[in-house]
Order: structure tokens, then sequence, then C-alpha cells
């Protein structure tokens, strides 16, 4: 009495847009087999490329929650489809769509071009008023100095903070979330002393003030970054700058 | 964005339920402006509110301040960030502290009120 176990499947949904052919974006369902408890929403999607639909576009490099190349909305919500696991959503099914907020290029492939200029815009690397010379060794930091901003340096820059920031969605002027964390990041490291120069961007109409604390950037990070904290304590210590008529300036 | 965003996920709903709370706390506070103005006006203009749709106004207006005041203590835990003896202090004993302090308020304008009312 050898009867044979039925295959497990899962239904996933996928956008697919080819703007040299598609008005607008649309779903394809494809019903593929669920055959290890391990796998995650970018096995299902690198299956279908290879299985079933070799046209389907998406970002994806080192597969472990590292490179931040392959967010994509997952029944709604942002995530690092490598780290989304199929034993979440099944029975259910799983939708793919595109990173919210941003324009599409084909398929589930996302346009990064601003968040790029915004994360140059910041100046992310260590300024300072004068390089010292090679020979004279590194700059040396003490543990607690490093634990002022280990946390924010843990971005991987995947955009699921935009993707999932309602005021980036309605005003894409916005510095978002990413790129304020990571000023604030350099700002607090003792071997920088670039915040003035940080500071004009910042501070301008579509900086750290246009935040008004919604915090679902910190709910979708996959790194712990916290970059609504990040952003509300910029503002304090802009603030603080600011008010205060001796300290806290460089 | 689609107009009904904010209905899409329970977080982005309860951001817009806290921003919203500003509204009745605002219009509260103008009626007391109004009090205030009348008040000034002499004793033969004022008289104390007590109709059923002012109180419960004022209770609607309460239940907004309260959950108004316990969103923002419980953010401002996450927004002050100082050290003590070089260790930056936990936010959630920045939040205790806080409902702490509002406690003891609350508290003591009570006790003045009553004590004022006597």
């Amino acid at each position: 009495m050898g009867g044979q176990v039925a295959e497990k499947r899962i239904t996933v949904r996928a956008t697919r847009f080819d703007p040299a052919k598609d008005s607008a974006p649309r779903l394809q369902s494809y019903d593929i087999p669920f055959s290890d408890e391990s796998m995650v929403v970018l096995d299902a999607l690198n299956y279908i490329k290879a299985h079933v639909d070799g046209s389907l576009s998406y970002r994806w490099s080192c597969r472990m929650g590292i490179c931040g190349s392959c967010g994509m909305t997952v029944n709604g919500t942002p995530k690092l489809t490598c780290s989304a696991f199929l034993r979440d959503y099944w029975p259910g099914s799983v939708t793919v769509t595109p990173l919210n907020n941003f324009p599409i290029v084909r398929d589930l492939v996302v346009d990064m071009e601003d968040f790029m200029h915004k994360l140059k815009s910041i100046k992310p690397w260590i300024i300072r008023k004068q390089e010292m010379p090679l020979g004279a060794g590194e700059h040396r930091q003490t543990m607690d100095q490093i634990d002022d901003f280990r946390q924010l340096s843990q971005c991987i820059n995947c955009m699921l903070c935009y993707a999932a920031c309602p005021v980036y969605g309605l005003d894409d002027k916005f510095l978002g979330p990413a790129a304020i964390a990571l000023s604030r990041r350099y700002n607090l490291d003792s071997r920088d002393e670039g915040t003035k120069e940080r500071l004009p961007v910042l501070a301008s109409s579509d900086g750290i003030w246009e935040c008004s604390f919604v915090g679902e950037c910190s709910v979708v990070c996959p790194k712990g970054v916290d970059p609504a904290k990040a952003i509300q304590q910029t503002k304090l210590d802009t603030t603080m700058r600011f008010v205060l008529p001796f300290g806290n300036r460089d | 964005m689609a107009a009904g965003w904010w209905t899409k996920k329970r977080h982005y709903f309860l951001y817009i339920v806290r921003e919203f709370t500003a509204l009745p706390l605002a219009l509260w506070l103008l009626w007391l402006l109004y009090e205030i103005y009348r008040a000034g006006r002499g004793p033969a203009h004022f008289y104390a509110p007590s109709s059923t749709a002012f109180v419960i106004f004022s209770v609607i207006c309460l239940a907004f301040a309260l959950y108004h005041s316990f969103t923002f203590l419980s953010l401002a835990g996450v927004i002050l960030h100082f050290k003590v003896l070089d260790k930056p202090v936990r936010s959630r004993l920045i939040v205790i502290s806080q409902f702490g302090l509002w406690l003891v308020a609350s508290i003591v304008i009570g006790a003045v009120l009553i004590g004022l009312g006597r």
C-alpha cells in the first residue's frame, strides 16, 4: 500500500512589467514545488527563472542578508527575499512586487538612482579637516567610541526603509531614512570632522524635519539599524547645536 | 501613493491616530481660551459649563489626551540620549522615569486644583 506522498506546492505571484510592451505592471502566477522547509522567497524566484520562465527579472547577489540587493515587497511588506521563508506563508500564496515608492525598471527591478544620489549627498565617508600622514599611524578608537555608531554602521543600503516610508512615498524629495542614519553614523564617529559639511543637507527642508516619526522604517530594517531613532536624535542634536551658545559645535 | 495608504497596516493606522489626537486637544484648548476670555469679563459673564454634550466632548478629549501623552512619553525615550559615567542611559529607563514624572506632576497639579477649589 505504498501510495505516493503528494508533492507540497506553493503559489507565487510576481510582478511582470516590460516598459517596451506593457502599459502597467501586472501579476503573474506560478505554481512551484515547495520541496524544502528552508526555501526562501528568493529560492522560489530562482526556481521560476531556472525552470519556468527565464525572462523574470530581479536583483540578488549574496543570498545571505548581507548585500542588500534582493529587497522586494512580499505580501505587502518590504523584505529581503533571501530572509523571507516560504514556510511562513504556506499554505497561503506569496505575492512578490517591487519595492514601493520607486519607479519600476522591469518586473521586480526598481530604479535606485534617486537613493544613490541622496546617499552621495550626505558624504558617507570619513572627512578630516587635515589628513594625517600615513606614517603617523592609524586613527585609534575606544570600544565606547565605536559603540556610539556601531548599530548605524550595519546599514546595507537595501532601501527597505524607503519602501516602508509614507513620507518618502508622498514626497520623494525627502532625504530618507537610510541616508540620514548613515550621515549620523559618520557624525558620531570620533575620527570624523565633517558634521558641518553634512549639516546643510540634513537640516534642509527636505532633510530630517520632513520626517514625522511614522517609525515603519525601523520595523522593516533587516539589520536593526533603527533609522527612525537616528533621525529623531539628529533632530535633537541639530536643535541643541542651534540653541546652545557654546557647546556641541566644531 | 493612494489616499488610503494608512489603512493598509496597523502601524500606519496607529501613527495616524497618534497624529489625529492633536486635533481634539486643539479644539478643547480653543474652548479653554474662550472660557478664560469670558471669565476675564467678570463673574456676570461666566457660568460653569455643565451640559451633557460638553461632558461627553471633554471625556473624549481626555481619552485622546491620555493616548497622546502615552505615545509622546514612550517615543521621547527613543529620542532622548545621554550618558552617565560614560555609559549611555537605556531607553527603557528614560521612558519609565518620564512616566514617573508624569504621575508625580499629575498628583501635584491635582492636589493644587483640589486645594484651590475648597
